[in-house]
């Protein structure tokens, strides 16, 4: 697979503070890969310098083989952006930003209309007079009109309803289908869970580790519910990877199962069980793996 | 330069433009319409030039100042300083929203999300901003000669039309170093302030030269060195070094602010 976006070795500082350090990242062709941190843990930083905004204090980055800094008009002419904050132009109407914006792009504002009237939003009024959610469909629809290859979206359904987080979700399926990469920021676990092939996890400016959605889920943590017949036995905290063990009604067991499960069943084996379940951890519990619960609810 | 930011760097700026535009038409109309009646008294001239200081008579060149002459008139009351006010708000007005205002309202992160390069926004929004100095220095101008042909009022053509290049010089400095300003500092408050600062102190230095031989000796660094209007009207030649001195300092300020948002982080 050829690799869209790729990081090696990005660093940036803001003097003494650490934005970003020494990140490695690649992103495949057709792929969506999720960026998953808190606030603050380099998230917008990494994609400011992917779209030529920042200048990398050191590494490089490169988008579809440009370099994101020195070739940034040519990065920004495949790129679909949407910032995480979103700021637009307040005189103008709707329709008047996607006209501006389109010709930038020499594309037709006419995809950008139809965009609109599927995320329902009114054109014909000034952007001033937008809500926050209405601003944010606004520059959801600037991002994607142009049928951009690489989409970068910054925490996208940040200020969106959950009906209009399942269009949008719909829209990046079908960008995706007709063959798009996407790299999308977001502390909203089941949005990422709902959309990505991989999540990169980012701690304080560094990646912590880049995962398969599917192997986060299915092998690295379980949440494990034993029933058995006769009283909990003694010593199953002790069992590799087992932490957060609770006893409730003397018979029933929960737990949470970190790497493998074979010294688990084996144990437990040894005893009758009246039953056994299996749940995959959800990216919430992921999180907490990584950040720890004190440092996870940043958002 | 892009045509499409130019397009709408004009929808946004044309009003406030115009309110200048409006302000420098008001204000000439009221000049030439006094003007007359000015004239008329006769104990003016006498009672007026006493009371002057002879600082202020050498700053302005009225050393042959005759109030019965539209030209000096017009230096004393308007040309040598709340044009040149007027001016400069409107260039660091424009300059302070080009870069510092845009980073200010997160709008320049999705200007510079779209392929278009840093220099052609900057460049684009500057010749936006320079066809508004020429648009309001020429506004000055035809005014004045049109409420002068309206009021009867005898007038230097020849000089009027030698000031244009003096003054889109003059006010093309202040928004260069202006638009260096937007594009080193982050608030387009402060912009304004420094800016505003700067040009005081570059008038008062011309100002202290004519006290103080040592002021004199760096009269020469400052823009209003180059900037003698009421010499320009009475003698109707375009004074070529000055304009070509202030444009020289509107074109370095100009070219350090492209070269350092060229290298600037843009983070909101």
């Amino acid at each position: 697979m050829k690799s869209v976006i790729l990081a090696e070795s990005l660093s940036k500082h803001y003097g003494k503070v650490v934005g970003v350090e020494g990140l490695d990242l690649e992103v495949e062709e057709g792929e969506a890969f999720g960026f998953l941190g808190p606030n603050g843990a380099g998230k917008t930083t990494t994609i400011r310098c992917l779209m030529g905004l920042l200048k990398p204090t050191a590494g490089r980055a490169t988008v579809l083989g440009l370099e994101t800094w020195a070739q940034s008009v040519g990065v920004r002419e495949l790129v679909g952006y949407l910032p995480g904050e979103t700021a637009l132009y307040g005189r103008l109407t709707g329709e008047a930003t996607i006209r501006f914006i389109a010709n930038f792009n020499n594309h037709p504002p006419e995809d950008g209309f139809e965009l609109a009237s599927r995320l329902g939003l009114v054109l014909d009024r000034r952007v001033s007079g937008y809500s926050k959610g209405m601003k944010r469909k606004l520059a959801i629809v600037l991002a994607l009109m142009k049928k951009p290859p690489v989409l970068i979206m910054d925490e996208p359904t940040n200020g969106l309803d959950p009906l209009v987080q399942l269009t949008l979700y719909d829209l990046l399926n079908e960008h995706r289908e007709g063959g798009a990469t996407l790299l999308f920021s977001s502390h909203n676990l089941p949005e990422v869970e709902r959309i990505c092939d991989r999540v990169g996890i980012i701690r304080e400016g560094s990646l912590v580790t880049t995962e398969r959605i599917e192997d986060l889920r299915s092998v690295r943590l379980r949440n494990v519910e034993i029933i058995f017949a006769g009283q909990v036995p003694d010593g199953l905290e002790s069992l590799p990877g087992v932490s957060d063990l609770e006893v409730q009604a003397g018979n029933r067991v929960q737990l949470k199962l970190k790497g493998e499960i074979d010294p688990l069943i084996k144990r437990v084996a040894r005893y009758e069980v009246a039953d056994f379940s299996v749940g995959h951890a959800s990216l919430e519990d992921v999180f907490l793996e990584f950040y720890g619960s004190d440092e996870g609810s940043g958002g | 330069m892009n045509w499409n930011l130019i397009r709408k760097t004009i929808s946004d700026r044309w009003r406030g433009t115009a309110v200048y535009a409006g302000g420098l038409v008001a204000y000439v109309l009221m000049l030439a319409a006094l003007f007359p009646s000015v004239q008329k008294v006769g104990t003016f001239k006498k009672a007026y030039m006493k009371d002057l200081p002879e600082g202020l008579i050498k700053f302005f060149n009225l050393q042959k100042f005759d109030v019965t002459s539209f030209d000096s008139y017009m230096t004393l009351q308007f040309l040598g300083l709340l044009w040149v006010i007027v001016m400069a708000a409107f260039a660091i007005s424009f300059a302070r929203n080009m870069v510092a205002g845009e980073i200010q309202d997160g709008t320049l992160e999705l200007l510079l999300a779209q392929p278009v390069a840093r220099w052609k926004v900057m460049t684009s929004e500057g010749a936006v901003l320079l066809g508004g100095i020429i648009g309001l220095v020429a506004t000055t101008v035809v005014s004045t000669f049109a409420f002068g042909a309206a009021f009867g009022v005898k007038l230097s053509y020849s000089g009027y039309l030698a000031f244009l290049p003096l003054g889109i010089a003059l006010a093309a400095a202040i928004a260069g170093y202006s638009v260096l300003l937007s594009a080193v500092m982050r608030e387009p408050r402060r912009v304004a302030m420094a800016a505003s600062g700067l040009t005081l102190f570059f008038y008062l230095l011309h100002f202290g030269g004519m006290y103080s031989k040592v002021l004199e000796k760096f009269d020469w660094f400052g823009i209003f060195h180059y900037y003698n209007p009421q010499k320009v009207l009475s003698s109707g030649g375009v004074p070529a070094r000055d304009v070509l001195v202030l444009l020289a300092f509107a074109a370095v300020f100009f070219a350090a602010a492209l070269l350092f948002f060229q290298r600037r982080d843009i983070a909101v």
